[in-house]
């Protein structure tokens, strides 16, 4: 199978700076890709590059087998990646409906068409499991991993194939990650979307990574698989440093 | 959608308190209620609430205050501030003086000076967006700028500040009472005998323009964004740049309606004209409940704030035994208790 997207020995240097250096791994749609790393390990460059906001110094990204080159998030979003941030990008004064639709409403005319919005709204939130009652309410009433919902059922709808998730679940309580996980789990049930799972936390990545890569200051520790990824080692395998020799032999030897 | 049993029936009282109007709807009752007593008391109850002259003494101060509140409200609801409208009334008016002055014809010398300030106002806006700077700062130099530049332009070309203009305006049709009264279709309050100022008039279709704009529109969805969260409003598409920008120009193109009107009515350009409105204009939005954070409010509750202001302002007028100035020092508590109150509303709808 082809990958959804592929990053061929990409690099990203930011002045003297190495931010990502020599990255390579593979996401499959349908799966849920787990991409692993503590702090400063170059995730957030590694989104700038898959969105568009940045553009790889050397090496290759391939979407479908093709190789891009975004020069605007904006393209990146019309290639049907869907980026989910932190911040979830939302207006917390402002209603279900009119975050799910901002920055592209549907019209009757000169006006916005309410109605077909808060039903779509409904219906794509229902999708992945939240029943909104009245999509007309502010989202500050919404609970945050309902939020979280809300912006990775927006980014389907809109045409998202490839989701980047953006640490979903580190700013969340216990409930409320739970929550965001089973979402996860149901955006996968779609079958058709490729997931980038970003996190530090490694329980929730051995719950559902299909496959996994490991970021350690700005390189890939290791990518693979379910079998072909030591599950009991996904804890010192983020730590990385001195774990790294250890875990060197380990997957050369395998 | 009205079978589902999740939906809680919160009652007329708690869906409408997540309104930004509330707090103005409030002191709007209150306010009224206040200076019919007052009146009552002093016996001018009559003067102020049933006399034509009376009414039109607080409308069309509400009016005029109003027109600029729309403006306020607009770039406070997208986290931006507009500290040189009052300056621009006068920029205009003098501008609108000098085409006159100079031969052009009245209706090109309209078009001309709306053009300057929605020009101007693309400045401000591109400045704002550009540089970064906080639009308080950007507009308190044009607040200096735009009316001593108006006032350099006359001293230059016709050696005065005030500009006289009454002999360039046409008589109405028909004669009328004064021939200095104009009789297009611009200012056509006194050439149609309607009993009050055109800004009442505007002011009114204005409102219920950008009512709808704001609540039934994308664009309007899009200044609720760019204020709430310009970041988060970006990454979705919302052109927040675009969005302020257009606001400044509405916001100086508000001003310069109310200089042309100014001029045409009063048959002169004063260099004082608009003076302070401004503040006014802020204080109608903020008593209005829009949220000096942006984000949050209403063009209906600065309409509000805009009536509750003129009616403190000409009522004391109406009532001797209370201090002109005390007028100042009630307006500054109104600010402050609707700040406050604005800000408890708005903390009820975060949390529910």
């Amino acid at each position: 199978m082809i990958p959804s997207i592929e990053f061929r020995g990409v690099s990203k240097f930011f002045g003297n700076i190495i931010a990502l250096k020599d990255i390579s791994f593979k996401v499959f749609k349908g799966e849920i890709t787990a991409l692993l790393g503590d702090n400063g390990a170059g995730k957030s460059t590694l989104i700038k590059l898959l969105s568009g906001v940045h553009m790889p110094s050397e090496g290759e990204i391939l979407l479908s087998g093709e190789p891009v080159n975004f020069k605007s998030p904006r393209q990146a979003v019309s290639a049907g990646i869907g980026t989910v941030y932190q911040d979830l990008a939302l207006q917390p004064l402002m209603s279900v409906t009119r975050n799910f639709f901002l920055g592209r409403e549907i019209t009757k005319g000169l006006f916005l068409n309410m109605p077909l919005m808060n039903t779509i709204t409904k219906k794509e939130m229902a999708k992945l499991g939240i029943d909104v009652a009245d999509p007309t309410q502010p989202i500050g009433t919404m609970s945050g991993g309902q939020r979280q919902t809300l912006a990775i059922a927006r980014a389907i709808y809109f045409g998202a194939n490839i989701l980047i998730l953006d640490e979903p679940t580190s700013a969340l309580g216990q409930k409320q990650q739970l929550e965001v996980l089973r979402t996860i789990k149901k955006v996968k049930e779609l079958g058709d979307i490729a997931i980038i799972f970003i996190t530090h936390n490694d329980m929730h990545a051995k719950l559902l990574g299909d496959r996994f890569a490991f970021l350690n200051r700005g390189k890939v520790l290791a990518e693979g698989s379910r079998d072909e990824i030591d599950m009991n080692n996904l804890r010192p395998l983020m730590a990385g440093g001195a774990e790294l020799e250890k875990l060197e032999t380990e997957f050369s030897g395998r | 959608m009205a079978s589902d049993e999740r939906i809680r029936d919160i009652g007329l009282i708690r869906r409408s308190i997540s309104r930004p109007e509330l707090g103005s709807v409030f002191g709007l009752i209150i306010i009224v209620i206040t200076f019919m007593t007052l009146t009552s008391i002093s016996g001018t109850f009559g003067a102020m609430w049933l006399n034509p002259i009376g009414i039109q003494a607080w409308v069309e101060l509400a009016a005029f205050v109003g027109i600029l509140a729309i403006g306020a409200s607009l770039l406070m609801i997208a986290g931006e501030f507009d500290l040189s409208m009052g300056a621009n009334i006068a920029l205009a008016g003098h501008s609108f003086a000098i085409f006159l002055l100079f031969g052009v014809p009245i209706e090109l010398a309209i078009i001309l000076t709306f053009i300057e300030l929605a020009f101007l106002g693309f400045i401000i806006g591109v400045i704002v967006v550009r540089t970064g700077l906080p639009s308080f700062i950007v507009t308190l130099a044009f607040w200096f700028a735009s009316r001593g530049f108006a006032v350099f332009l006359s001293q230059t070309f016709f050696n005065q500040s005030r500009l006289s203009v009454k002999a360039n305006l046409k008589p109405p049709p028909g004669g009328g009472e004064d021939p200095t009264l104009i009789d297009n279709i611009f200012a056509f309050d006194k050439a149609f005998g309607v009993p009050f100022d055109a800004e009442v008039y505007y002011f009114i279709i204005l409102v219920f323009i950008v009512a709808f704009i704001t609540n039934r529109t994308p664009y309007g969805n899009w200044i609720y964004a760019s204020g709430g969260d310009p970041v988060a409003a970006r990454a979705v598409g919302v052109p927040v740049a675009r969005v302020k920008i257009s606001l400044f120009m509405i916001s100086t193109s508000l001003a310069c309606l109310l200089g042309i009107l100014t001029v045409m009515t009063s048959g002169a350009s004063d260099p004082k004209a608009g003076d302070f409105r401004e503040l006014h204009a802020i204080a109608a939005a903020v008593i209005g409940g829009c949220a000096l954070t942006g984000g949050y409010g209403s063009v209906v509750g600065a309409v509000l704030g805009a009536l509750i202001f003129a009616i403190a302002s000409r009522g004391i007028n109406f009532v001797p035994f209370i201090d002109n100035n005390l007028f100042r020092v009630m307006l500054g508590m109104l600010i402050l208790g609707s700040a406050l109150l604005n800000q408890f509303l708005r903390d009820r709808i975060v949390k529910g």
